[in-house]
């Protein structure tokens, strides 16, 4: 009873407040010269019409992540690997105690049922992901929404089928770290690729350009054999969805794997 | 007609978002860590719900694999590895 005499009044005080914003809206609410930034990106976002300026890419989201506002989602990117190695330097005792022996099919993990489910979904969780994020310029999602996804995976191993089946399989933190770096390198080499292009032939372009602006005529090409890629983002979102992916395995091996209760699922 | 849409979608909004606080507050008050978890997930969901009739899709698909996947399981296996009721 008491709980939905306190249940009653948090409800009517937000019931409240929402009637106190729709009021204060008329007052407080932007006008529409605030906007002239939202209408230059969508007018722009993919404009055949005004090479100079376009994306090339039907998906704004994506295109103001890694384009207009490029910078911003490198750096942070490189904030996530910092937390990363953050927690590797914190656990680096806790990799001592990681579960020792061989992974038995009867022994270890969930029943039959579970696995038989994990073992037809996961590649179906996989393929969502990578179309997420390869699909990024086209389709709502990208490189972290794809590599979050594909992060699932990870997790439901080692619940269903315990540690020793990654261990086994060869998933180690070490491995996730160095796809995690190839990841991070990519991002690197594709926000530099049009400047290098432009002093490889002597022209001036500038970092994280993607298509050809005014006074600087370097650019990645915006289709292949007439397949959208929209120059840097598709190789951005591929980058990233294995960085994503890998780093939060390596979260998960941090957490899950070392020390006491490790072995998920026994 | 177009009006009528509109309002069902801001109605189905107000619902929502009502029952997100719900979800909240039982998560808040519930002693079962395990059930906690849960009430939050559900809380997750109905936001992400609400992310999408707000026409943000892009939000949606990192929502939900993060707040509804991710995030329950490390808590829960992080839970196991403590107590799982809370005390006074």
């Amino acid at each position: 009873m008491r709980r939905i005499t306190e249940l009653a009044v948090i409800l009517s005080l937000v019931l409240g407040v929402s009637v106190l914003l729709v009021l204060a809206a008329s007052i407080l609410l932007p006008g529409i010269e605030v906007r002239q930034l939202a209408f230059f990106y969508l007018y722009t976002t993919i404009n055949p019409w005004f090479q100079n300026y376009t994306v090339n890419s039907p998906e704004a989201v994506t295109a103001i992540v890694w384009d207009y506002r490029g910078l911003d989602t490198l750096f942070e990117t490189s904030v996530f690997y910092l937390a990363l190695i953050a927690g590797l330097a914190l656990a680096r005792g806790l990799f001592s105690e990681t579960p020792q022996g061989s992974f038995n099919e009867k022994t270890h993990g969930l029943t039959t049922i579970v696995k038989t489910v994990t073992r037809v979904t996961a590649p179906m969780i996989i393929a969502v992901g990578a179309s997420i994020g390869l699909h990024g310029h086209l389709t709502p999602g990208g490189g972290f929404q794809g590599g979050a996804t594909i992060a699932v995976i990870p997790l439901v191993f080692i619940v269903v089928y315990s540690t020793l089946f990654l261990i086994a399989r060869g998933v180690t933190s070490n491995k996730m770290l160095v796809l995690r770096s190839i990841g991070l390198l990519g991002i690197g080499f594709t926000s530099i690729a049009a400047f290098l292009i432009g002093l490889a032939i002597g022209r001036f372009a500038y970092v994280f350009q993607n298509m050809p602006k005014p006074g600087a005529v370097v650019g990645l090409p915006a289709d292949i054999n007439g397949a959208l890629i929209s120059g840097t983002l598709w190789f951005f979102n591929l980058f990233e969805m294995i960085a994503v992916a890998a780093g939060f395995t390596i979260a998960f091996i941090i957490l899950l794997l070392a020390g006491r209760g490790g072995s998920g699922g026994r | 007609m177009n009006v009528y849409a509109e309002t069902i979608v801001y109605l189905i909004m107000a619902v929502v978002s009502l029952l997100s606080v719900v979800a909240v507050y039982l998560a808040i008050v519930e002693r079962d860590l395990i059930k906690a978890v849960i009430y939050s997930a559900l809380q997750s969901g109905f936001y992400a719900v609400l992310y999408y009739l707000l026409m943000a899709p892009d939000i949606v698909l990192v929502y939900l694999p993060v707040a509804v996947g991710l995030i329950p399981g490390v808590l829960i296996v992080l839970i196991s590895k403590t107590e799982r009721w809370e005390k006074e």
